[in-house]
């Protein structure tokens, strides 16, 4: 009995070998994102003969990159637990919908916010429960769930438009600044400061870890695996739908393709920063540095006026890239 | 037991849940719209279904090789098979030539998936959702996102053409292509490979199978049947799309699950994703008949598709054991 309670607590509490090994590979892995998006903030403000540092454009870009690092935070953890969720393009759809909805019949505000959060949560617990408490496979189920969000959006908005956001939302998350930065962005890193300290620190965050690296001996060891994705898919889902309200800010209309594709920005996002798809890895900083050059390379697409096709292509590849070098790191990684 | 038993516990095992899935929809698309299946109506259908179920079977072959596979890339490869076509038969290149290199387009991507899954050993998943869009956003680009519509009149008669009162790419296309993958799956070494990689990857390999042969094979499968099904989509409705089949996948995947087919490999049939695509098809048709938006049809078929996997495991160990309700043991 003994070995078993030590063997848990100590994943539960102090990082294992594995974990330790986890930090520092991220570490060195974040440092070439951070010089890699460096060198893409330089190129792109060259080439755009100053048009990057333009007020407007910095704003636009920040406001994108919290839109996608925010659900980032949540499918960093869905992912290392070797999961995925396809279906949050679709839920920024429903989540916007409901808000617009609220917004319509002039409810107050904080109980609109409320409210859209609630959503995101309920649709999160519903992937959770199929995947983690049916064993039914994440891309299945998500995909699933993915159409059945995107063909209530149409039936709520019947085709119509909902314009009637308030400037609150506006004011909120993209005029109102700290300094140059907008609000959105401010809030978006106290998110993934908190996300990555939960992750390294706390129990919870540690048991996501090692339900990624090994699910079973991470249930033979008796660690909540169930409760654990379920926190991961509704953290998913509430985050979402603040990047939906966000969404709302930037641009006040909901239509029935609000949302479309966005999975994956996100997954582009995750991926390139640095989680391993194989599950057992991920920082939300990487996720973060992740959700930032993405969004540097499609306002890049659109300072050098290239067609905006070209933005699937790119992102297919750099996930490709991405995956490819992560890959061969792990390899080499059990090499030595 | 009695023979008749046996056969009717071997066909419900493997075909319960789409038995069943098939009488509702019958039942339910003929109270959508009474007199749907006149032999008007089932024609057409099976002009409609046609292209879905030739990209499901790839799916099919795909899901049942199991570890992981999938394509999600089906949709995209649908759309640039049928844009090359459309592009070279737009600037007069030979119809037959301009097919050919439409088709060896499709073998290409499902080349470039099935290296990616198996060589490169990235999750299929993610391999197909990066194709997916890299191999849509190769569509848009050869066609600026227009709409190609150039082909000579004798195009359309592998889409709209009637043999024998059927519709031609059913005959010449369909149930070739079924009956070839059901002789490849039941008679053939390949066959029995691929059900071995699928159920047991390990014994596969100890047995001296070359697992990533056979796998990468069901993607290329996919790649050129999918390619098919893209060259009688655009011949049916004369125009290259390139923005066709953004669904596809979403209805490939549930016809190839309802269609018996385990998503974690080792288990499926040509005939069951067969019957499965006429499940789909009449769904889809009823739906387009009553002007029900597509959006709320994708839906639909979401839902059946999440209903399906759910009830797989419950209604297959209900058949197992004769139909009988068990007492808990």
């Amino acid at each position: 009995m003994k070995p078993l309670a030590v063997a848990t607590q100590s994943i539960g509490n102090q990082p294992i070998d594995q974990s330790l090994q986890t930090g520092k590979r991220s570490v060195r892995y974040e440092t070439i994102l951070l010089v890699i998006v460096a060198l893409v903030v330089v190129i792109i403000a060259i080439g755009s003969h100053g048009n990057f540092w333009s007020s407007s454009n910095l704003t636009s870009l920040l406001v994108d990159a919290a839109i996608t690092a925010v659900p980032a935070i949540g499918m960093t953890m869905v992912i290392v637990m070797g999961g995925i969720d396809v279906s949050i393009g679709s839920v920024v759809g429903l989540t916007a919908t409901v808000a617009g909805l609220a917004f319509e019949q002039n409810w107050p505000i904080a109980l609109v916010v409320l409210l859209t959060l609630a959503t995101g949560a309920i649709a999160g617990l519903i992937n959770a429960w199929f995947i983690a408490s049916r064993k039914l496979p994440p891309i299945i189920v998500t995909l699933g769930t993915m159409s059945i969000w995107r063909a209530v959006v149409y039936a709520l908005l019947g085709g119509n438009w909902i314009s009637t956001i308030p400037m609150t939302l506006t004011a909120w998350f993209v005029l109102d600044k700290l300094w140059i930065i907008p609000w959105s962005f401010v809030l978006t890193v106290v998110l993934v400061l908190i996300a990555a300290y939960m992750l390294r620190r706390r129990p919870m965050g540690r048991h996501v870890y090692a339900i990624g690296s090994n699910e079973e001996a991470a249930s033979v060891l008796g660690l909540p695996t169930k409760r654990v994705k379920y926190m991961a898919y509704v953290s998913l889902g509430a985050l979402t739908a603040i990047a939906a309200l966000m969404t709302l800010g930037q641009s006040p209309l909901v239509q029935a393709t609000t949302g479309s594709g966005f999975e994956l920005d996100v997954i582009a996002a995750v991926v390139i920063g640095g989680t391993s798809i194989l599950g057992g890895r991920g920082t939300v900083i990487g996720s973060l540095l992740g959700a930032i050059l993405t969004q540097l390379i499609s306002d890049g697409v659109i300072l050098f006026q290239i067609q905006p096709f070209w933005n699937g292509v790119v992102t297919g590849a750099m996930i490709i890239i991405a995956v490819i070098m992560s890959l061969l790191n792990q390899r080499g990684a059990a090499h030595e | 037991m009695s023979r008749g038993e046996g056969v009717f516990r071997k066909i419900g095992e493997n075909y319960g849940v789409l038995i069943l899935v098939l009488v509702f929809t019958v039942i339910g698309s003929n109270i959508l719209q009474p007199g749907i299946l006149s032999l008007q109506n089932v024609s057409s259908m099976i002009t409609f279904g046609v292209e879905i179920g030739l990209i499901a079977l790839g799916e099919t072959l795909v899901i049942l090789g199991g570890g992981g596979g999938i394509d999600l890339s089906v949709g995209s490869m649908y759309a640039v098979s049928q844009v090359v076509v459309g592009l070279l038969a737009q600037r007069n290149v030979n119809i037959l030539l301009a097919v050919a290199a439409g088709l060896a387009t499709g073998v290409a991507m499902g080349f470039v998936n099935g290296l990616l899954v198996t060589r490169v050993k990235i999750p299929a998943i993610i391999t197909t959702l990066a194709t997916m869009y890299a191999f849509s956003g190769v569509a848009l680009l050869l066609t600026d996102g227009i709409d190609v519509s150039a082909f000579p009149a004798s195009y359309s008669f592998i889409g709209q053409g009637l043999i024998g009162g059927l519709p031609a790419q059913f005959v010449l296309l369909y149930i070739p292509a079924a009956l070839l993958l059901w002789i490849v799956l039941s008679k053939t070494v390949y066959g029995q490979q691929l059900y071995l990689t699928g159920t047991n990857q390990l014994a596969a390999v100890l047995s001296g199978i070359n697992v990533k042969q056979v796998r990468m094979w069901t993607y290329v499968i996919t790649g050129f049947l999918t390619a098919v099904a893209g060259v009688v989509d655009s011949s049916r409705l004369v125009t290259a799309r390139p923005d066709a089949g953004a669904t596809a996948n979403l209805a490939a995947i549930t016809i190839a699950v309802l269609g018996g087919t385990s998503i974690f490999g080792g288990k499926g049939s040509v005939w069951g994703t067969a019957i499965a695509t006429l499940v789909i098809t009449l769904v889809s048709y009823s739906f387009s008949l009553a002007n029900i938006n597509s959006v709320i049809e994708t839906g639909t078929i979401g839902g059946v598709l999440i209903v399906v996997i759910l009830f797989q495991g419950y209604l297959a160990r209900w058949f197992a054991r004769g139909g009988r309700v068990s007492v808990k043991a």
